[in-house]
């Protein structure tokens, strides 16, 4: 029981007592009695306790409803969370406690609404912190070289996924280790390390290194930076490997190209310029020889220009700037002209040569002047590789089923040794065995497998005996 | 007798232009197509002086240098190096095979004679006083 109700029973109680005590006195005072004065003192005490209690009660009930009130204001501020003034009727004796209670409130209130919006501006900060670091790592992992990140530890804290296949680890599990623990290269390790404990003296560098990479050495370029914090402090490493093994293998072709050229270029510039020296130094003594002297130095200036013509030829279609006309035409007619052509040529070698020739309805597209070079280098190369006698044919057949033209020129000269057989298309290259038999500057071959192959999309291919003859074939699409 | 120089290259019109010019300074010339030939040349006919090619089929001329140097019976003949390829031989390795002098193509017939004139004489090479006796 409250002690509200406790005061109010007894309240109550007394009341009732009170009045009855009245009610007792006042009836026998009607009828006569006397009243004795020790009662009268008991009812007016009565009356008196009665009365007092009545006051305490109507007081206590107000404070307890005030308390009430500011009981169920602060359970909903609880249960809402939101902090408010506490609110009683002015005059009241809480109001005491709620004046300060509610300065108490408000600091509270103040401090709350302050770390709500720091926390709401970290939270925004984080957010956009967190979106920066996905964005870089997006940057990252799209670079197509090796990226590595690694901290003032030598720690990997970031690499993309060309990094995981190069040096064979996994990002995830390697992920705040030492690289010398995560990185299987030693060199890269030593590097790294040394650009971080170097790292005020320099921001970047570029070393050339060579990686096995599936048992097949690369070159990367690796260019390590120090990652400098604000204050001037190296807070770790980014490195960037770059492969340039084909750099610098077109590096090194280039280097050979010039050096092959200019060695194909001086051999008949020096016979030009002997031949011409003796002509001066009155040399050549008679007629015959004079004359033989200037057939050469014409034939050796024929040689020169055939040269050049082939590397520009070559150089222009692996550029890509040559004009390439492309139209309807047919292998039949082109291998025809070229017959015709070498037919002079072939009876002053006692060669006999055949032609297969499928109807000249059968069309390829392709540029007929480029196609008919081709034809002609091979049934040149067969002219001068096979000795008097033999036999050169030409053929062109229809492959129906594949849908491909396909055009053979056989011979039945020197052939080809299987060591040799492999490098015939490459640039200068000459079969030794055979460089007695004719002259050429070794890039006939070239010249036709970039014209097939290259600008026509077809395939050019070669067989060989040696000592029995070769067959070259090509095949090119046919327009149906 | 006259001096007999062997000549080597694997192109015919400079292979005929320096025997010719030879020739017609009174020397005996030989001639052979490859490394390989001028080598077995060099041991049979024990030629006086060598010019050689530096690119040739089989040997390269200057390998065929570095193979007489390593025999008795060749080390002493004096070679003069042809070449095409520029001045790409290191100055060492020359002097290790014995080259004593080099003429980058194109070449002028006219020095090439006078080089070999002045080996002939005794000047320059230790296979010299060989040469000048025989």
């Amino acid at each position: 029981m409250t002690t509200a109700k406790r005061l109010g029973l007894a309240t109550v109680v007394l009341t009732t007592c009170g009045a009855g005590a009245a009610y007792y006195a006042t009836m026998m005072a009607m009828k006569g009695y006397s009243v004795p004065s020790e009662s009268l003192n008991y009812l007016v005490f009565a009356l008196v306790a009665a009365l007092t209690l009545l006051i305490l009660m109507v007081f206590w009930r107000n404070v307890h409803r005030s308390v009430g009130k500011v009981r169920t204001q602060l359970e909903t501020m609880a249960k809402t969370e939101q902090i408010a003034l506490v609110m009683v009727d002015s005059g009241n004796e809480l109001s005491q406690i709620t004046r300060p209670l509610n300065e108490l409130l408000s600091i509270v209130r103040r401090q709350t609404e302050q770390l709500r919006s720091e926390c709401r501006e970290l939270q925004i900060q984080s957010r956009i912190a967190s979106a920066e670091k996905h964005h870089t790592e997006a940057i990252i992992f799209s670079i197509s070289d090796a990226v590595i990140v690694t901290n003032r530890f030598d720690e990997l804290i970031l690499a993309n996924e060309a990094a995981e296949k190069l040096l064979s680890f996994r990002l995830e599990a390697s992920l705040r280790k030492n690289i010398d623990r995560t990185l299987s290269d030693g060199t890269l390790v030593r590097l790294i390390r040394e650009t971080r404990s170097h790292g005020r003296s320099f921001t970047r560098k570029v070393v050339e290194h060579s990686i096995d990479q599936k048992g097949s050495p690369k070159t990367f370029s690796i260019t390590l930076s120090c990652v400098v914090t604000p204050n001037e402090e190296v807070s770790g490493v980014v490195a960037v490997l770059h492969d340039v093994t084909r750099e610098k293998e077109i590096a090194r072709m280039k280097t050979d190209f010039v050096s092959n050229v200019s060695h194909e270029l001086k051999t008949p510039l020096a016979s030009i310029k002997a031949y011409v020296e003796m002509l001066i130094d009155g040399e050549a003594e008679d007629e015959k020889t004079r004359s033989e002297f200037y057939e050469i130095i014409s034939a050796e200036t024929d040689r020169l220009h055939r040269l050049i013509e082939n590397i520009l030829n070559i150089s222009r279609i692996e550029s890509g700037v040559v004009k390439v006309v492309r139209e309807p035409c047919s292998l039949t007619a082109i291998a025809k002209q070229v017959l015709e052509v070498v037919a002079v040529q072939a009876r002053a070698k006692n060669l006999t040569l055949n032609e297969q020739l499928a109807p000249v309805y059968y069309q390829v597209e392709g540029d007929r002047d480029m196609l008919y070079q081709s034809i002609l280098n091979l049934v040149s190369n067969a002219i001068k590789y096979t000795p008097e006698g033999g036999t050169i044919s030409v053929s062109v057949t229809a492959d129906e089923r594949r849908q491909v033209a396909v055009c053979d020129v056989s011979d039945t000269g020197a052939g080809i040794p299987p060591e040799d057989l492999p490098h015939v298309f490459d640039k200068f290259y000459r079969v030794q065995a055979n460089k007695k038999l004719a002259k050429g500057t070794g890039l006939g071959l070239t010249l036709v497998k970039h014209i097939i192959e290259t600008v026509h999309d077809g395939k050019l291919s070669v067989t060989s005996e040696s000592g029995k003859g070769s067959t070259f074939s090509f095949e090119l699409p046919i327009l149906m | 007798m006259n001096k007999r120089v062997l000549v080597a290259d694997d192109e015919a019109y400079i292979l005929h232009v320096v025997s010719m010019k030879l020739k017609n300074a009174g020397f005996d010339v030989i001639t052979a197509v490859d490394g390989e030939e001028a080598l077995e040349l060099c041991t049979s006919e024990q030629p006086d002086l060598l010019i050689t090619d530096y690119q040739m089929p089989y040997m390269s001329g200057l390998e065929l240098c570095k193979q007489l140097r390593s025999r008795d019976e060749t080390r002493s003949i004096p070679a003069v190096m042809l070449t095409a390829r520029g001045f790409d031989i290191e100055p060492a390795e020359m002097m290790e095979a014995g080259i004593a002098a080099v003429f980058a193509k194109p070449f002028s017939p006219r020095e090439v004679l006078a080089a070999v004139c002045d080996l002939l004489n005794g000047q320059g090479v230790e296979g010299g006083e060989r040469a000048a006796s025989s």
